[in-house]
């Protein structure tokens, strides 16, 4: 909970270079923010997953040399990074312990007691992350009114200290029943049993006090499970950025959408693991609201699958009930919802001759098969080679070139199998199409899902795609919804990047009150907040945050006796109970049509976000492009049986007043932009694409 | 077929979300917390046979695909647009609605002027009236008691409120607004429903949707046909038994003969216990009902994933449920608890599945679904009374795999309470909550651990409910030598002076200090516990789930210092003997089946079925008091010697054939 100030946390200035840096499967991308030109710079260095700080230290020099700048011009590095992750997935983290109140041994093994289906007899649990010979029961517990029912003596703390030393773990989490009411109070035990033990010991309270003992185990074992193999990337990185002359201060996003300096991402590694989506989000928020743009909704379609995130008034919309690796998380997070097909997914037919997309995937090995690296069934970036929307020749920019061919002979034969009749040509052409309207409906489908979750119309929004196929689909999921905008922004490649350099400091805080709403409730309320405020404070103030900060209040309520809570915005932390009253009942008339007046209202858990601004990249009005003409030449597409001539445009010479119609295909360096009949295109002032349906 | 491959899939597909989009829609606006938490509820698309042609794969009760609109939707007759049908009532609307909490919603679909589908809603909502708060108990012996009957009527008329429907729910129920609360949610989600049909017309045409309806159902069937092609012909017995009915001691039998050939299934209920007096029997109407087909539904899901969900699956599938029989009861009986007898059912189906495929299907799971309840007196005079934990076990082991512990979505899939969430509700401290060590059967893959809830309880005045406590007298079997799970049980102030050892309970009074410890059964073992490669029986020890002492006595496997002793283990597992059974029911099936000859019960049930409907209990219950009464007191679970049990088979065997003519 305390937050110290960090030696390693210089101050950080907002006048000098900002760098963002997101390290993927494949490419490790880099953006360059100048402030004092303006200039941004991209680039991109082949990702090293064995050591991914390789490709960093390398990559960054080469962005050095091309931007023209010495190490000591940047102000700070701004790191995305997806080694917590792939250690959860891969169930490949740190060996660890947990200790728990006597009589809760199995809190991992009974989890919530949900099987992940209720209709496959042969589906298994999760793994748990950490194995019950680990667990360790100690004789330590709270009532729910926050007293120490149950005190370890000195004695019990050396007893399960020398069972703690006895597995050889590398670290160990603790959990106290009802530590969420005294969060100071677990802490010292995890203290003591840290010193007696010789290992870190995380108290889950003292992380993240919300009632919920099984969700707050999973955080503090998630964060002790991560935390040596981050610690020792960030130490290394660190070193190795330090002997190339590289000494400026690295922030690290987080799955929030902000970020944390290095001791606190080593302190708790378990906020940074969902950072990379969060981070492409972010960038397109953030670019939307620079186009005037405030309710969109991002499609960010990659290799295996595709993923979609919503912001309604500029700010993306949190999730605390995710997953991640089969875990559930709680914590706040950018709300990214996976739904469905990917560029990778396959084409295949079932014995009952019906047509399916994926959900497998033929990843980037052996790949589609028009990639011509030993791929056989065909993949949704095969139909867009076959329907003639991408350019085989033109693949990312030119540097690997397809064979349409080998695509269009594979769905012949797919489209046998269904039975289709014609030439090889029209059955591929016949095949793929309907491929791509599946994978289409597949996406619609989910979208229509995720926002009904939300009470939301998907009609509302401006659909914002990238990632490699973003672009390339938006316009057929578009069509399919119902939605009339599309915007694509310049280097959709290299969003997440972005993100990562324009990300805010952010931390949020909780505290589990549990109270009615009379009487002294206001009064906790106020004190919570002030409390609250003030860790904020100091964890803004030893980030090195700047001035310009903010603070956003939250709180769970429900009617009294009703079953579930509703999160609702406050906006301050001084309210009275009848404004909070107010709010509640408005937000409650707001999701379910009715409130009652009449009926005692609860105070659950109190919720504060601290944010330590950081100043948006600079706009970037488009350049005039080098090239006089945008129109590179035409080609035959496929679009409702029959093949179409559409216009092919340069991206990079499209000017800011250029209007054009479809059906047109945009090539730019990492994706092509297909412009379906009846929609029209433009650019605007700073170089994003909208594409527009014709009324 | 008129659709092609890519547009029925399109359709498949779209059908399937919309009905998944009606589900989150009713939860995101239902009420109760049967909405919210439970997720008791389910939306789902009929075609003009009522049947399902769409059902939700990832939200809401998974198990109704196979209901049956048409009958409730015959009753109310002509339909105009705007107009919802409401019912709640088993008999009246044909086995759509299982028992009176279950409010079931239907709406047409129109499309210029005709009807194109059917939206279909249900909530449990959380009171409808009856003889006790929730409406819901299992000594209920009439539906009459169990609430208010609602026979299909239009709740909505043209878009408009029925105002008369709505006085009688309103009047009948103690939680009048959280029930309009939740049957808006459903008017809301059959919006939604509508809202996409129009749109599926209006992109693919009202033609394309009707041929989808029937194409989709028929692409079910077929993949249905070609799994049940793959299983071994033949006819499958399997008899399973309640502890009891709850309100005497007799156990309850279900007894099936399954039989299996050309890609159909037929099911033969014939030999199962009469309806009992009681709140647990399944209202089927002699159809293959969802409470009767479950597990062929999971089965068929499990060997061919892609199905689509829908009334199709369930066309391979024939019935035979006698009429009077707790699968298929005659009105007035109450059916409010017929899960219970459900999960027993599933047992049946299990069972007899995996006679006729050992490698697909599991040993038996725990069985037992107990929604443990306290409660207590509040300061408003009142009491508060809230659900500790709903207390499952564990899933069988099967061919290769190990059981399950502490999980089990065989009936219904509920998550949890968190114990912090229930202490800050009620005045109770939750002392152990988690798995039971050396409760799954052993096998060479041991069945799923049952668990353990203890609590102590801090008010004077409090009442623990225990409803649903099954399988503390017949195991959970084992199957291919596999041993069946230990029983389940309940007991007060264990270890200290007072102890009570409790069977079933209704209400049970307890005070300040006193300490309840519900377990529930392990499930049940898969093959010759003597095959189980020591490692994993060290492994189970090491992680607690066997004790060193259940290692040696059930595995054969000697543990020292954390190793296993190959030499001991050796000459301890040669030393034991063998008794490899397809099933093993454990002793106390063992001994009730020797008493009561399985042709004889046969025989018995088929004539109760000839008495009069009042008679049959008494009748019943004299003829076993009779043959009980030659016997030890606590009889199966109190062991009898062979000569009393042998005389008292004869006497029963002796007493049925006299029955005849």
């Amino acid at each position: 909970m305390n937050s110290t100030r960090d030696p390693l946390a210089a101050p950080v200035s907002s006048a000098g270079v900002r760098i963002g840096i997101d390290v993927g499967g494949t490419f490790t991308d880099f953006v360059l923010s100048d402030p004092r030109d303006g200039r941004l710079v991209f680039y991109k260095e082949p990702s090293t997953p064995d050591d991914p700080s390789r490709a960093f230290i390398v990559g960054l020099k080469a962005l050095l040399d091309q931007a023209g700048l010495e190490p000591q011009d940047i102000s700070v590095l701004m790191h995305g990074t997806t080694i917590g992750l792939n250690a959860i997935i891969q169930r490949k983290g740190a060996r660890i312990g947990l200790v728990v109140t006597q009589g809760y041994r199995d809190v991992l093994e009974i989890a919530r007691s949900r099987m992940p289906s209720s209709f496959d007899l042969h589906a298994s649990k999760e793994v748990p992350l950490v194995p019950r010979s680990r667990v360790i029961e100690i004789a330590a517990r709270f009532s729910s009114k926050g007293q120490m029912t149950l005190e370890p003596s000195e004695a019990e703390i050396e007893q399960v200290a020398a069972q703690l030393s006895a597995l050889d773990v590398e670290a160990a989490a603790l959990v106290v029943i009802n530590g969420y009411t005294a969060p100071q109070a677990e802490e010292d035990i995890a203290a003591r049993l840290s010193l007696a033990a010789g290992v870190p010991v995380s108290s889950a309270a003292a992380i993240w006090p919300e009632i919920r003992e099984y969700e707050r185990t999973l955080v503090a074992c998630l964060n002790a499970y991560v935390q040596p193999l981050i610690k020792r990337y960030l130490e290394n990185l660190r070193e190795g950025l330090a002997t190339e002359g590289i000494t400026a201060p690295i922030v690290v996003t987080a799955s929030n959408g902000g970020s944390l300096n290095v001791a606190s991402a080593m302190e708790r590694p378990v906020e940074t693991i969902l950072s990379g989506p969060a981070s492409g989000v972010m960038a397109a928020v953030r670019l939307a609201q620079a186009a005037g743009l405030t309710d969109i909704i991002t499609f960010d379609m990659g290799g295996t699958s595709s993923d979609i995130a919503v912001a309604k008034a500029g700010s993306p919309a949190l999730a605390t009930q995710t997953y991640v690796g089969g875990l559930p998380l709680v914590l706040p997070v950018v709300d990214v919802s996976a739904i469905g097909a990917g560029g990778g997914s396959v084409i295949w037919v079932d014995p009952h001759g019906i047509i399916k997309v994926g959900p497998r995937s033929a990843g980037a090995k052996p790949g589609p098969v028009s990639y011509g690296l030993g791929g056989t069934e065909p993949t949704v970036t095969d139909c867009y080679v076959a329907l003639g929307y991408i350019n085989p020749a033109g693949f990312l920019g030119g540097r690997m070139s397809l064979d349409a061919e080998a695509a269009r002979a594979a769905l012949a034969e797919t489209g046998r199998r269904l039975g289709f009749d014609g030439s090889p040509s029209e059955i591929a052409s016949r095949t793929a199409e309907g491929a791509l309207a599946l994978a289409t409906t597949g996406m619609a489908s989910s979208i229509y899902k995720v926002l009904a979750q939300r009470g939301l119309d998907p009609r509302d929004f401006v659909l914002m795609p990238f990632g490699g196929a973003g672009p390339t689909h938006a316009s057929l999921l578009a069509e399919e919804i119902g939605l009339s905008h599309i915007v694509i922004p310049m280097a959709a490649g290299t969003f997440c990047a972005q993100g990562a350099a324009a990300a805010d400091l952010r931390r949020d805080f909780v505290r589990s009150l549990r109270l009615p709403l009379e009487g002294i409730a206001s009064l906790r309320l106020a004190e919570t907040f002030q409390s609250l405020t003030r860790d904020g404070m100091d964890w803004l103030d030893a980030e090195g945050a700047g001035q310009a900060r903010n603070f956003e209040h939250s709180a769970d309520m429900r009617y009294a006796g009703q079953a579930y809570e509703l999160r609702v915005s406050l906006p301050g932390a001084d309210l009275d109970a009848t404004r909070l009253a107010d709010a509640f009942h408005e937000e409650h008339e707001r999701i379910y049509g009715f409130r009652d007046a009449a009926a005692a209202i609860e105070l659950g858990t109190v919720r504060l976000a601290a944010i330590g601004i950081t100043p948006p990249l600079p706009e970037r009005p488009i350049a005039v492009p080098t090239s006089s003409t945008a129109v590179k030449g035409a080609r035959s597409i496929f679009h409702k049986g029959a093949w179409i001539e559409a216009s092919v445009l340069d991206r990079a010479a499209l000017r800011a007043d250029l209007r054009f119609s479809g059906p047109a295909v945009v090539e730019q360096e990492d994706t092509t932009v297909v412009v379906l009949p009846g929609w029209s295109g433009r650019v605007d002032a700073l170089g994003n694409l909208h594409l527009e349906k014709v009324r | 077929m008129t659709l092609d491959p890519v547009t029925l899939e399109i359709l498949n597909n779209k059908v399937a979300a919309v009905t998944e989009e009606m589900c989150v829609t009713l939860q995101r606006t239902g009420r109760t917390l049967y909405v919210k938490e439970t997720a008791d509820f389910a939306c789902a698309l009929a075609g003009l046979d009522g049947r399902f042609f769409a059902y939700p794969r990832s939200i809401g009760v998974s198990g109704f695909v196979g209901l049956e609109c048409a009958p409730t939707i015959e009753v109310v007759g002509d339909l105009e647009p705007g107009d919802v049908i409401l019912t709640n009532d088993p008999y009246y609307s044909h086995g759509l609605a299982t028992h009176l909490p279950d409010l079931q919603v239907i709406a047409p679909y129109f499309h210029e002027d005709r009807i194109v589908a059917y939206g279909w809603c249900f909530v449990h909502c959380s009171d409808i009236g009856g003889r006790v708060p929730s409406s819901i108990s299992p000594t209920n012996h009439e539906i009459y008691q169990e609430g208010l009957r609602i026979p299909p009527v239009k709740l909505m008329r043209r878009g408009e409120l029925n105002g008369d429907v709505a006085l009688f729910l309103n009047a009948n129920s103690r939680t009048a607004d959280a029930n309009m609360g939740d049957i808006r949610a459903m008017l809301a989600a059959l919006d939604t429903g509508s809202r996409r049909i129009r749109q599926i017309i209006a992109q693919h045409g009202t033609e394309t949707l009707l041929d989808a309806q029937a194409e989709l159902t028929t692409y079910a069937e077929k993949k249905a046909r070609a799994v049940l092609g793959r299983i071994p012909a033949g006819t499958y017995r399997f008899v399973d038994y309640l502890d009891d009915d709850a309100v005497s001691a007799l156990p309850v039998r279900l007894s099936l003969a399954l039989t299996i050939g050309d890609g159909t299934i037929h099911l033969d209920f014939t030999g199962s216990d009469p309806q009992v007096a009681a709140a647990m029997n399944i209202p089927s109407r002699g159809r293959p009902h969802a409470w009767l087909t479950l597990r062929i539904l999971a089965m068929i899901h499990t060997l061919d994933p892609t199905a689509p969900l829908n009334a199709g699956l369930l066309r391979p599938v024939s019935i035979t449920a006698p009429a009077g029989t707790i699968v298929n009861p005659d009105e007035p009986a109450a059916t409010g608890v017929r899960h219970a007898a459900a999960i027993r059912v599933n047992d049946v189906l299990n069972g007899a599945l995996g006679l006729a495929l050992p490698a697909v299907m599991p040993a038996a799971s725990s069985g037992t679904v107990i929604p443990v309840v306290v409660a207590e007196p509040n300061d408003r005079g009142g009491r508060n009374v809230q659900v500790v934990e709903p207390m499952i076990g564990g899933t069988g082991a099967r061919q290769g795999v190990d059981g399950i512990d502490g999980r089990d979505s065989g009936i219904s899939n509920l998550a949890n309470n968190p114990v912090e969430t229930v202490e800050a509700e009620l005045a109770i401290e939750i002392l152990r909550y988690g798995l039971r060590p050396d409760s799954g059967g052993a096998g060479r893959w041991r069945g799923g651990c049952g668990m353990e809830l203890s609590f102590r309880i801090l008010k004077d005045g409090t009442n623990v409910l225990g409803r649903g406590m099954e399988r503390l007298l017949f195991r959970p079997w084992g199957r291919n030598g596999g041993r069946p799970g230990l029983p389940g049980s309940l007991v007060v102030n264990e270890g200290k002076p007072g102890e009570r050892w409790l069977g079933k309970i209704d209400v049970l009074d307890v005070g300040a200090g006193d300490i309840v410890t519900f377990r529930t059964p392990g499930a049940g073992g898969w093959g010759d516990p003597r095959e189980r490669d020591p490692a994993s029986v060290l492994s189970d020890v090491l992680n607690g789930f066997v004790t060193i002492e259940g290692a040696r006595q059930s595995y054969g496997v000697v543990i020292v210092s954390d190793a296993v002793d190959e030499a001991a283990t050796l000459v301890l597992r040669a030393k034991c003997t063998s008794e490899e059974r397809v099933v093993d029911f454990g002793p106390e099936r063992a001994a009730w089946d020797e008493v009561f000859d399985a042709g004889a019960m046969d025989t018995l049930n088929a004539h109760l079925l000839t008495l009069p409907l009042a008679r049959r209990q008494r009748y019943r219950r004299d003829i076993f008091a009779k043959t009980l009464g030659q016997l030890p007191e606590g009889f199966p679970r109190a062991a009898a010697d062979e000569q009393a049990k042998a005389d008292a088979r004869d006497d029963f065997v002796r007493t049925v054939a006299s029955l005849k003519g």
